[in-house]
């Protein structure tokens, strides 16, 4: 889906990300200078400790965040030098999200809560595409289900639906399969590199799941707000 | 975010319900205002279409000269409608008996406003009536028939000519625009008027050209027309000081009640649009990681809002108008006459409202979720920086301001209004946090559910604060606008009691006194005084003859030689207040006049100043000692000039006092005066009984406000509620998961919103104690009162209410498995 992209052609980097956050205690250093690159199609783990740094680092890999310093460029556009407005449009246009807490609309269907992002883009979406992608994910029955009706399963998977309706060129998953069972955990993940695998994304993932994580092409360990060695 | 998909959100928030309490919220704002000023609109209109009866007309012009022609000219052009009367007194004769009476003639035109009422036999019902006597004819009150000894079609003599008795005449819109019109009545045709030929020059006449029609014309007409110093113009609130300061007041009410329902829905409005914000920031940080801009997010909030505003005004005016209509309907039977028509401006003024809410209640927490960080997607734990509280309280303030002043344009109520709720933000602000901290050192000894409520309330302190401030504004209001109206329909009341002296009889001889008091003690009400009246004129003032003071002092407009009633009391009485000087002790010997502060004034007379009196050829000197304000809506005789004791007592007088009869009893009348016939009676009970009419009307009205008032309270007590039932929910949902009995989340919740609710009481009673007495003084003229009553019903009901309220509201919490309650919240 994504072939015109080389194997080799770097989609994100980071250089001497730095994140510093004002504590009663003073300053309080989150990340110090991480630099990474991550290749397109690659499945990057980012593993560590909690209060590691991890998610603070996958926020501002996809440009939820901001670094205190350094740059983050992501496809071919340097995150650090752009505003939120920027920033968003970046996002609506390259990336998807899979995040622990499933982050579904309550007030929309599963089927709305798919074709959501590309009607943020501004375009328009066939229900029927929407159809396709909660089918793929097992979820062809419950289209017209609230969140609130599903389990935690069945909304990491609208999710995940939601995640690859925008065709996206790098995949954000933070604790995909945290707030589940080992049994559905594992259905998860499987589905999530079945569609990485299809649509041919990058996949970066934070995670305490050392199975989850060794399933990736690649690991990067983050203790003490650095890249450890 | 496109049109198309803000339409679809803002319809799915409709849906589930998240939009519900804010397009409620701005519904009951649109609709309050729209039928608030649709009902007060057309009351209003009706309301001086009533007074003006009392007129019958809507201006008048009265003089002792004819009215010019060229006046009537000038009015008609304008398109005036206008009608002319005369008043004189004569002596009338039918049969052997004569009669002194009051005789109207009126021209064709005659009523502009109200209708004549007559009756087919003497002291039988009446019914209204189209026109006038005929030429040739004349109408009688009923009591002259067995006075002169007449019946219906008989002839009766009026000067030189012989009229024939028409009708009986049971009463005249404008009887009470001249109270001391004395004697009976007999209304005749202007035509008439020549072939009598009482009206010679030197005759003692009052001439009235009576005006209606368009506000702005008669307005500019009194610009255009000449009227200084012989004519003098009138309108209700200048001819009728009792009618006019009801009407003004009542105005004034129906006003502040329009602005506190705007408030309060305001208040409802902000809330639920908060709480709307605050259930949408995890959503916002949702959509922006999908890629919505912040832009984005802006446009499509504002066009969200937009969108539930324009439903919200479109749905408030048609409710605002059907509930007018409902009211209307309803009052049907205790209206006044038909109301007008009602114009636009209820309509624009209720759209307006619902805009100027949604943009300056609502608006600041819109906006501000543009601001959410996406990254609270990956980290709960990330808050949302609160909006600042400068932003939001200054646009609910600017908001208020221009809403307030432009539905009022009473810069002085609005004032008072908004100064009342500052100071309760700020000063009581302190005082719930302090209550708030006094509860936590009880709960250290409470039982579970009370300490479970009490912690609750200690850990949200910052958020309870401001929700006993809320309640405590909306009940205050509340309070405000009871206190007010109890005060303003006592003062009505009190002006005119029930069984107040409808009649008053003057001429009584000094041998007569006692025989007239008793027939009077058998027959109706003694009234409260006897009063000697003695007549006499000013002569000298310091010494200087009356007409060379006159010509010294310019301010002097009065002829101050004219005889007037002059009186002598021991004791002030009740309707006087004395402004200057002392009262005379009964024993003192000298001769002192005390005066009415404006009379003297007009006289150039101070405190100390010598006047000189001619009474029956007899001169006598008295020292003004005092100065006197009256108070003219006590239907009560007023006395310019009153002497003290030593100066009167001797000369011999005539005593004036009052009594009240039923209408039923009318006859005993001419009993009185065959057997007394030099005495004379002027009958007010026509005057009473239409100021009494219309002083309900306005009760009326102001107490339909009220309710509608009370409507907006309860709105926002739920808002509130509602507001601050997310962070209660989930706290209460994880003692029920952690095995908390129903009993016991129940205790606790009803704990906390009798808390709640008895400290916002007692916020609300301290406020509105304030902003009442505020009100009364600077507003409304009225004294400033304490209302012990309040103190202790204030937070009772406070408690009740917001319990109430609170537990309806947080009832699926109790009912639903906690899961459920955590999921939904999530």
């Amino acid at each position: 889906m994504n072939s015109d992209l080389p194997m080799s052609r770097i989609v994100v980097s980071a250089e001497g990300v730095t994140k510093v956050v004002p504590t009663a205690a003073g300053q309080l250093v989150i990340l110090d200078g991480i630099d990474l690159e991550i290749n397109a199609g690659e499945s990057v783990a980012i593993v560590g400790a909690s209060g590691s740094g991890k998610t603070t680092l996958l926020g501002i890999l996809a440009g939820l965040d901001a670094a205190t310093e350094g740059a983050v460029r992501l496809v071919d556009a340097d995150l650090s030098r752009l505003d939120e407005e920027a920033r968003a449009l970046v996002r609506g246009q390259y990336m998807g999200f899979v995040f622990q807490s499933f982050q579904l609309l309550g007030s929309l269907t599963a089927l709305e809560n798919v074709m959501l992002p590309v009607e943020l883009r501004g375009d328009r979406m066939a229900a029927d595409q929407a159809r396709q992608l909660l089918t793929k994910v097992g979820l062809q029955e419950r289209v017209d289900h609230y969140p609130r009706q599903l389990s935690g399963g069945e909304q990491q998977r609208v999710a995940i639906a939601r995640a690859f309706a925008s065709n996206p060129k790098v995949l954000f998953a933070d604790e995909p399969t945290g707030n589940l069972d080992t049994q559905t955990g594992e259905v998860i993940c499987q589905l999530l590199f079945e569609l990485n695998q299809e649509f041919g994304t990058t996949l970066i993932l934070v995670t305490h799941d050392r199975g989850l994580a060794e399933r990736c092409d690649r690991t990067i360990a983050i203790a003490g707000g650095k890249v450890a060695l | 975010m496109n049109l198309a998909l803000v339409s679809r959100l803002a319809w799915r928030d409709l849906r589930s319900g998240e939009m519900g309490l804010l397009l409620v919220a701005l519904l009951v704002a649109v609709g309050t205002v729209t039928s608030i000023s649709l009902f007060v609109d057309r009351l209003q209109g009706a309301l001086v279409q009533e007074s003006s009866n009392f007129l019958a007309a809507d201006r008048q012009i009265s003089s002792s000269q004819a009215i010019p022609d060229d006046f009537f000219l000038r009015a008609q052009s304008k398109g005036l409608e206008t009608a002319q009367t005369l008043v004189f007194q004569s002596m009338i004769y039918g049969g052997d008996n004569n009669q002194l009476v009051s005789v109207k003639a009126v021209d064709e035109a005659y009523p502009l406003r109200g209708e004549l009422i007559v009756a087919d036999q003497p002291f039988a019902d009446g019914y209204p009536i189209n026109g006038v006597p005929a030429p040739g004819e004349i109408w009688l009150d009923s009591r002259l028939f067995p006075a002169l000894g007449v019946s219906l079609g008989e002839a009766v003599e009026v000067g030189m000519a012989s009229l024939r008795i028409g009708g009986v005449l049971v009463a005249e819109p404008d009887r009470g625009g001249s109270m001391f019109d004395l004697g009976p009545r007999l209304l005749m045709n202007l035509q008439d008027v020549p072939a009598t030929e009482v009206v010679q020059p030197g005759s003692r006449l009052s001439y009235r050209m009576l005006l209606a029609g368009d506000n702005d014309e008669l307005e500019t007409l009194k610009e255009a027309l000449p009227l200084q110093p012989n004519y003098r113009w009138a309108s209700i609130r200048e001819s009728s000081s009792s009618i006019g300061n009801a009407l003004d007041r009542a105005e004034s009410f129906l006003l502040l009640g329009g602005l506190l329902g705007v408030l309060l829905a305001g208040v409802a409005v902000g809330l639920s649009a908060h709480r709307y914000a605050q259930r949408h920031f995890d959503h916002v940080g949702v959509l922006k990681t999908l890629g919505a801009t912040p832009g984005q997010i802006l446009r499509g909030f504002m066009g969200l809002l937009l969108l539930v505003g324009s439903v919200a005004i479109l749905l408030g005016l048609a409710a605002g108008g059907l509930l007018h209509l409902a009211i209307v309907e309803v009052l049907a039977q205790f209206l006044p006459v038909a109301l007008p028509v009602p114009g636009l401006r209820p309509f624009v003024l209720g759209a307006v409202t619902g805009l100027i809410c949604a943009l300056a209640f609502a608006m600041p927490a819109f906006v501000h979720l543009k601001n959410v960080a996406p990254m609270r997607v990956i980290r709960r734990d990330l808050g949302v920086t609160p909006l600042s509280r400068w932003v939001s309280y200054g646009a609910a303030a600017i908001g208020s301001l221009v809403l307030l002043v432009w539905y009022t344009n009473n810069l002085w109520l609005t004032f008072w209004a908004l100064a009342g709720a500052v100071v309760v933000i700020t000063v009581f602000g302190f005082v719930a946090y302090w209550l708030l901290r006094g509860g936590r050192v009880a709960g250290m000894q409470a039982k579970s559910g009370w300490r479970l409520a009490l912690s609750g309330l200690q850990r949200r302190r910052q958020e309870n604060t401001a929700q006993i401030l809320i309640f405590g504004l909306a009940i205050m209001l509340l309070l405000v606008l009871v206190l007010i109206r109890t005060a303003l329909i006592e003062e009505w009341r009190s002006q005119i009691p029930e069984n107040a002296a409808n009649h008053f009889v003057m001429n009584i001889g000094m041998d007569e006194v006692d025989g007239v008091g008793e027939l009077i003690e058998e027959f109706a009400t003694q009234g409260e005084f006897l009063y000697p009246t003695i007549r006499g004129r000013i002569v000298a003032i310091n010494d200087l003859d009356a007409k060379a003071w006159r010509a010294q002092k310019p301010q002097v407009r009065r002829r101050m030689s004219s005889e007037r009633n002059l009186t002598w009391m021991r004791t002030l009485p009740g309707n006087n207040a004395l402004t200057e000087g002392e009262w005379w002790d009964v024993g003192d010997a000298r001769p002192q006049v005390s005066l009415e502060q404006e009379y003297a004034q007009e006289m150039g007379l101070t405190v100390g100043d010598n006047m000189t009196f001619d009474i029956g050829g007899q001169r006598i000197d008295a020292v003004v000692s005092s100065m006197r304000t009256l108070q003219w809506e006590s239907l009560s005789p007023n006395f310019f000039i009153i002497f003290s004791p030593a100066a009167l007592e001797e000369f011999p007088a005539t005593y004036m006092t009052s009594f009240f009869l039923e209408p039923e009893n009318k006859s005993f009348l001419n009993t009185l005066l065959s057997q007394y016939p030099t005495i004379t009676v002027i009958e007010i009970d026509s005057v009473i009984e239409q100021v009494q009419t219309i002083i309900n009307q306005v009760t009326q009205a102001v107490e339909l406000i009220l309710v509608l008032v009370l409507f907006s309270g309860c709105l926002v007590l739920i808002a509130s509620i509602q507001a601050s039932r997310d962070a209660r929910m989930s706290e209460l949902a994880l003692v029920r998961a952690l095995g908390g009995t129903r009993r016991l989340i129940a205790g606790s919740l009803t704990g906390e919103f009798l808390i709640l609710g008895a400290f916002a009481g007692v916020v609300a009673v301290m406020g509105a104690e304030v902003t009442v007495a505020a009100l009364q003084t600077q507003v409304f003229e009225l004294s400033a009162s304490v209302h012990p009553w309040i103190w202790l019903l204030g937070p009772l009901c406070g408690a009740l209410i917001i319990t109430v309220v609170g537990l309806l509201g947080s009832r699926s919490l109790l009912d639903s498995p906690p899961m459920n309650v955590l999921r939904g919240l999530n």
